[in-house]
């Protein structure tokens, strides 16, 4: 009798820890699977979006609540550098970018915990209200300013943080191809040559 | 069935239902969490809280935006239907819906409505109220509307506190 109460707690445990895993990995794996993905961006049409399945629809809701739907805003997601390194605090970037088609953008640091980072440095993001938005620009991402016209502060970001381009009200299309997206590139690491 | 195959199958119609319940649940759940901060606990429901201004210390939904005015109503049709106002703001602004399974289900925004709007809110299914100009249906009985007005300096921060004073989501009576 024992026995068969104790391979039935085994049997639900079991049962319990494969669903668990494989749910987990099904959202990890999955996340891709959904993605749009042009230069160092990656996005997806379905966030926000009603007709979004179940594995698309935990993912946004895990890391991008109350996000709006696509045909209002386009979130972009940026989180490696040019050789496909994840981006770290300790590292200096230069993002570079022109027009943005979109009635309004802006670029913003999140931290692995996908929060602002941990400084007070308010320099959290970029937006197309602070910059000329017709003409070429470039915006340091670094843990202090240096002589950079504009700057977003990775102090206490850690490694693996992210850039979200938010384009409000985009044009139809967007982004029609990579030449619209700004880019990155490293301009010094602790264990990079410059 | 022998009894090894009886474990092993109820082993794996465990897994499967454990898989769903996570993969169906989580946005449900981390809706009534969010329904949960915005109404503190559900002791503010249907009226406007506004957020303070983005720092590295918000922590209530993820990845905020620190260039926008965030006004967070966690509506219950449950009493009836909700109406909301936006008041105007001379920038970008919109209203967004946001079903009990995390769908953005309805959007308004300034193209649409420059000198601000309202909207009466229902639950999908249920009768129309008379005069309402703009009637939409929430798929869900609970659910949490946003406004974000674009603030991206202090000075604006501020004025869109002040144009937020204006805005109304409570029962319609």
């Amino acid at each position: 009798m024992l026995g068969r109460i104790l391979a039935w707690v085994a049997t639900i445990v079991i049962g319990l820890a494969l669903g668990a895993g494989s749910a987990w990995w099904a959202l990890q794996a999955g996340h891709g699977g959904f993605m749009q993905h042009m230069g160092q961006w990656s996005w997806s049409r379905e966030t926000g979006s009603t007709g979004a399945g179940p594995y698309t629809r935990a993912v946004i809701a895990r890391d991008g609540l109350l996000a709006l739907s696509a045909d209002e805003a386009l979130y972009l997601n940026l989180d490696h550098d040019e050789n496909n390194k994840a981006l770290r605090e300790d590292c200096v970037y230069e993002l570079a970018g022109g027009s943005i088609p979109a009635r309004w953008w802006s670029i913003t640091l999140y931290a692995p915990d996908n929060y602002l980072a941990q400084n007070n440095d308010a320099a959290y993001s970029i937006d197309s209200t602070h910059i000329d938005a017709d003409t070429p620009w470039t915006a340091r991402i670094a843990p202090v300013r240096g002589e950079a016209a504009h700057w977003i502060s990775s102090r206490a970001a850690r490694r693996g943080y992210s850039l979200t381009l938010r384009a409000y009200n985009a044009d139809e299309g967007f982004p029609a191809d990579a030449s619209v997206l700004p880019t990155l590139r490293t301009i010094s690491c602790p264990d990079t040559a410059p | 069935m022998s009894e090894a195959r009886t474990y092993v199958v109820a082993g794996l119609l465990i897994a499967i239902a454990t898989h769903f319940a996570i993969v169906f649940g989580i946005p449900r759940v981390m809706m009534h969490g969010a329904f949960d901060r915005v109404s503190a606990h559900s002791a503010h429901t249907n009226e406007w809280n506004e957020a303070p201004r983005v720092t590295a210390a918000s922590r209530t939904i993820v990845r905020p935006s620190p260039d926008l005015h965030y006004d967070a109503c966690a509506y219950d049709l449950s009493h009836g239907p909700v109406v909301m106002r936006v008041a105007a703001w001379p920038n970008y602004w919109s209203l967004s819906l946001f079903a009990d399974n995390s769908d953005n289900f309805y959007v308004l925004d300034d193209r649409e409505a420059h000198e601000g709007a309202e909207v009466t809110l229902i639950r999908a299914g249920h009768e129309h109220p008379k005069d309402a100009a703009r009637v939409v249906e929430s798929p869900s009985d609970r659910g949490i509307a946003l406004v974000r007005r674009l603030a991206p300096t202090q000075s604006d921060w501020d004025a869109a506190h002040t144009a937020s004073a204006h805005d109304v989501c409570a029962v319609l009576h």
